[in-house]
């Protein structure tokens, strides 16, 4: 695919191509009408030729005569010195005198004067034949008088004609070649200054490119430029989590490292052992943390994102039920799943899903629920947690969507569930809400899958 | 049909090669040892004295090359050629019929010669590079000493018609010239004249009117004036006068000057030579400046070279006769000449003419111009 690889190359060829083609094509007209017109030139011979002979053909002893005109011979040889034939017929075809018994040709019209070309003994002859009859008081015999000569001169001067248009079908064919390369030059300019400004760029900018270019090159800066602020608010966006990240995990380990500071300068066993276990505590929140910033990544990766499979909601809801269920098991709290009887089935990615319930799960047991539902609805697919726990106030519901922004400062959370949670949702085309619980208390995280409708 | 038209032949060209009275009709050069042992055959319609020093000069120059000349009528060279029997055939083909010749060539039997010489050639001397005149012949009027002595000299056409007009009872019986009807050679001079001048006519009458006798062959005519029986001979072929007149110091010969007819012989290699090679040296040879100079020198058939000037070339000739020297064409008009009713017509037109004087001689009160 080589034309592929230049745009100039492809766009020249496209156009020369039918260049050449056209030019052949005037080639060929080109050789043909010069044939023609060196023909026409030459018949003017045979026909006057054929006609200074018809005048000499008179009656006499009772016969067609002829007192053949050498001049009538001598004018079908031109310069090229073209052999020469001619023959008288009567009009019942008798041979009545020539220097060869030359063919009749069929009359297509009622015209005099007929040519062809034929074949005579191995020559290529151009063949006249004139058609009369005599002019006499009583005698009005018809007879045909058949003049031909060889093609020599008729080839050169076609030759020759050809030769002229040829220089000039050249000299155009030249022309439209440099106009043509000029043109596709000069049309692609503007994309090379494109490709210039780009790559003269200081690569860590993503400022817009502002370049004046015309309207097919204008649409695709623009292109970029919607892309470069794409990539400036990723970055922003980057920027500012791996800040939080550092945050949130230097504080940790800055606990767990006075901690352990501290126990070191007592000597009693019972307090290094409540250290120890605070430590442990600590560091097991701390993994926790970084578990789900290891998630939080990868979800804003799209290039790690899994092309979504057809799934069943219900069975992931019951699975992610499952998996929780020892955990609240322990800590007195009640968890239940509502489902429909029917399989809902969705275009997702089923372990994102179960992480996002479980997060949600997570969320409700550790804010202080007592009771936790994971409802699944058919129409439209949702999946819903349901706890009774404090819930969030209606104005700091959105804000809750953020990553590291914790609602209650008391709780012992990372602040990072709900914006898994949220982009996950967004993964899957779906709208997060988070709603008050039944009778006014609590929280009730609701995903509603929107398919194709968003 | 076929005798028929050998009948014709033989009447339009029933002449036999002009003046060759015992003349030997072949002519053989063996190879020297050591040659290739190529045969090469020329069929030609020139006397064999004239052409033995061509030959000869040839052969010493290619010893490789074994020669065969047959001598032939014009007739002869013609008809053999269109025999498919001939055997061996031609590999040169050589004669003074020019229509017959340009005939052959015309219709295509003829191949081309590529030679620097053949390029060089005078473009009136030859037809494409098929066909090549390698002499230069003129037509001319041979009279007795006593006539230039009592009438004075014939120098031109003009001359001898108000010499034919104001002498006629002196001349009565004592000029000949060739019969058209039946030699192809004055047939041809007459076509030729009568397209020149309309004049013509004037002197055939003139011709008619002093009872001229009528021969086949410039031989014929060239004996009658040596033995006295006729003082005026018109229209000899110059190349068998000037060898003639040369050892009878009795005649006189004359090239007109308000025009001569100059008769040239063509040479082709046909298509299907045997030889073409050694027929294309021996060719080449004929138009080389060495073989033209061997014509000037050793013959008395004109050269036709452009770098020869000696006695007896077309150089030499022009110096002399400017404008009035009238080489028959080598062209398509040739062919009219063979066209049988054109013959016709202008034998009867001929024979009118002549009658004509014969007539006027009796009654010369109603055809002398006022």
């Amino acid at each position: 695919m080589s034309a592929t690889h230049s745009l100039y190359r492809r766009l020249a060829t496209w156009l020369l191509l039918p260049l050449l083609g056209l030019g052949t094509l005037m080639l060929v007209q080109a050789y043909l009408s010069a044939r023609d017109a060196a023909d026409r030139a030459f018949d003017r011979l045979l026909e006057a030729s054929s006609l200074a002979i018809a005048e000499q053909v008179k009656w006499q002893d009772d016969q067609l005569w002829l007192d053949l005109p050498p001049a009538a011979l001598a004018m079908l040889a031109t310069d090229a010195q073209e052999r020469v034939f001619y023959a008288l017929y009567d009009d019942r075809d008798n041979f009545i005198t020539g220097n060869a018994r030359l063919p009749g040709l069929t009359a297509s019209d009622d015209t005099a004067l007929h040519y062809g070309d034929i074949r005579w003994h191995g020559m290529a002859l151009r063949l006249g034949v004139r058609a009369s009859r005599l002019e006499g008081w009583s005698q009005r015999e018809r007879f045909e008088v058949r003049v031909a000569h060889t093609r020599e001169g008729r080839d050169r001067l076609a030759l020759s004609l050809f030769a002229g248009s040829l220089g000039r079908i050249a000299i155009m064919a030249l022309l439209a070649v440099a106009v043509v390369l000029l043109a596709v030059r000069a049309a692609l300019a503007p994309l090379t200054r494109l490709r210039r400004a780009i790559r003269g760029r200081d690569p860590r900018t993503l400022a817009p490119l502002a370049l004046e270019l015309p309207r097919e090159l204008a649409e695709l800066r623009e292109t970029l430029n919607d892309l470069l602020a794409r990539m400036r608010r990723v970055r922003a966006n980057q920027e500012r989590f791996v800040g939080d990240a550092s945050h949130q995990l230097r504080t940790p380990l800055a606990g767990l490292s006075a901690r352990a500071e501290l126990a070191l300068r007592q000597d009693d066993p019972q307090a290094w052992r409540a250290a120890l276990e605070a430590i442990q505590s600590a560091s097991a929140r701390t993994a926790r943390l970084a578990v789900q910033l290891l998630s939080l990544t990868r979800l804003n990766n799209p290039e790690a994102t899994p092309a979504p499979a057809c799934l069943d909601l219900v069975e992931t809801a019951r699975s992610a039920t499952r998996h929780a269920l020892a955990a609240c098991h322990r800590r007195g709290i009640d968890l239940g799943l509502e489902a429909p009887d029917d399989a809902v089935m969705i275009d997702g990615i089923d372990w994102q899903l179960e992480e996002a319930l479980n997060n949600l799960i997570d969320n409700a047991q550790r804010y202080g629920a007592r009771r936790i539902t994971v409802r699944v609805g058919a129409l439209p697919p949702t999946l819903e947690v349901e706890d009774d726990g404090p819930g969030i106030p209606a104005e700091q519901r959105l804000l809750m969507l953020r990553p590291f922004h914790r609602g209650a400062e008391t709780g012992d959370g990372s602040g990072l569930g709900l914006a898994i949670v949220d982009g996950i949702a967004r993964t899957h085309h779906a709208r997060l809400t988070l709603a008050e619980g039944h009778g006014g208390r609590g929280l009730r995280a609701t995903l509603l899958f929107l398919g194709d409708r968003e | 049909m076929r005798a028929a038209l050998a009948l014709f032949l033989s009447l339009l060209l029933g002449l036999a090669p002009a003046g060759t009275a015992g003349a030997q009709s072949r002519l053989d050069y063996p190879a020297r040892a050591g040659g290739t042992g190529t045969a090469l055959t020329i069929n030609g319609a020139l006397d064999t004295p004239l052409i033995a020093p061509l030959l000869e000069d040839f052969h010493h120059r290619n010893p490789d090359i074994a020669l065969r000349y047959d001598n032939l009528t014009t007739l002869a060279v013609y008809s053999d050629f269109l025999d498919d029997e001939t055997d061996p055939r031609p590999d040169v083909v050589l004669s003074s019929a020019m229509p017959w010749q340009y005939r052959l060539a015309n219709d295509g039997y003829a191949q081309p010669l590529e030679s620097p010489a053949a390029r060089a050639w005078p473009e009136w001397a030859r037809w494409r590079h098929e066909l090549f005149a390698i002499t230069f012949e003129p037509v001319v009027i041979v009279y007795r000493r006593e006539l230039a002595e009592r009438f004075g000299a014939v120098t031109s056409h003009a001359g001898l018609l108000d010499l034919l007009t104001e002498h006629r009872q002196a001349l009565e019986g004592r000029v000949v010239t060739y019969d058209p009807t039946l030699s192809g050679a004055g047939y041809s001079y007459a076509i030729e004249e009568a397209r020149l001048s309309p004049r013509y006519w004037e002197l055939v009458a003139a011709l008619g009117s002093v009872d001229t006798a009528l021969v086949g062959t410039t031989r014929e005519m060239l004996e009658g004036l040596a033995a006295g029986r006729y003082l005026l001979g018109y229209n000899l072929l110059g190349s068998y006068a000037r060898d003639f007149v040369s050892s009878h110091p009795g005649l006189e010969i004359a090239v007109p000057d308000d025009y001569a007819l100059v008769t040239q012989r063509l040479a082709f290699i046909p298509r299907d030579a045997p030889h073409p090679r050694a027929a294309r040296r021996f060719l080449d040879y004929l138009l080389s400046e060495a073989g033209q100079r061997a014509i000037s020198e050793l013959t008395t058939l004109g050269a036709i070279h452009p770098a020869l000037d000696g006695p007896g070339t077309a150089n030499a000739l022009r110096e002399r006769l400017g404008d009035a020297l009238r080489p028959i064409r080598i062209g398509p008009g040739l062919l009219a000449t063979l066209d049988r009713l054109k013959r016709e017509a202008l034998l009867a037109r001929w024979t009118r003419e002549f009658r004509r004087g014969t007539i006027g001689a009796a009654a010369p009160q109603e055809t002398t111009p006022p």
